[in-house]
């Protein structure tokens, strides 16, 4: 396994533990390596799509996704545990990466109606709701964040 | 990409920024999405569906065409 998929798996696995994901500093220590060259290797997976950095700090990391390294609007509640995804389709994301059922509360984009969403035996528990994507997926990574 | 109670929040809620109305997906396929993108995040193997594939997964549950196209050029200058 090379370093950069060990770096991965660390960020991956603590998030899944502890819903909180980890910093350079956090990663170097559980692999026995400096921040610095964690740091490399979350910019390497970044150009591979898989990890944003925070923009102004790259030992902190802003998105694995479908988990987010902040506080959104999509909370996901698992086994006791409040994780945080991108968007709903990361909400559900979330579900379908830890395989366990989840209570995923989301709002409605345009008029703030508080929603909830479940995942229970590996399928969604049907809900009236429809998503909309505002940017075509040429375009999802010029500006991630926002899309 | 939003979640929207029904169509007619997503239509206030372009109409509210100037914005076109573009692709509505239902939970169904949002669900289909998400499995398939993360399923097996977790794992050594795990890896972003390259541009060819992501055609072919959105293919299967009817999105087809230039928008779900990540690498289609006619976009770039209309967004």
């Amino acid at each position: 396994m090379g370093f950069d998929t060990a770096v991965k798996l660390n960020i991956y696995e603590t998030i899944a533990q502890t819903a909180q994901a980890p910093t350079s500093a956090d990663v170097a220590k559980a692999l026995g390596t400096s921040a610095e060259k964690v740091e490399a290797a979350f910019e390497r997976l970044h150009q591979k799509r898989l990890l944003v950095p925070e923009p102004d700090d790259p030992s902190r990391i802003r998105m694995a996704p479908p988990f987010s390294g902040v506080e959104t609007p999509f909370r996901v509640k698992v086994q006791g545990k409040t994780y945080y995804a991108n968007c709903a389709w990361d909400a559900l994301g979330i579900a379908a990466a830890l395989q366990a059922d989840a209570i995923i509360e989301v709002s409605d984009g345009q008029s703030g109606e508080p929603m909830l969403l479940e995942v229970r035996n590996g399928q969604p528990v049907p809900e009236e709701c429809v998503i909309h994507f505002a940017v075509p997926a040429a375009h999802w990574w010029d500006d991630i964040l926002y899309t | 990409m939003l979640l929207f109670r029904s169509e007619e929040t997503v239509t206030e809620w372009c109409e509210a920024r100037g914005l076109p109305k573009r692709p509505i997906i239902n939970l169904n396929q949002l669900w289909y999405l998400a499995k398939t993108w993360y399923e097996n995040r977790l794992t050594v193997e795990s890896r972003r569906p390259a541009p060819d594939e992501m055609v072919e997964i959105f293919a299967r549950i009817g999105l087809e065409g230039p928008f779900w196209d990540p690498k289609a050029d006619q976009w770039h200058a209309a967004t």
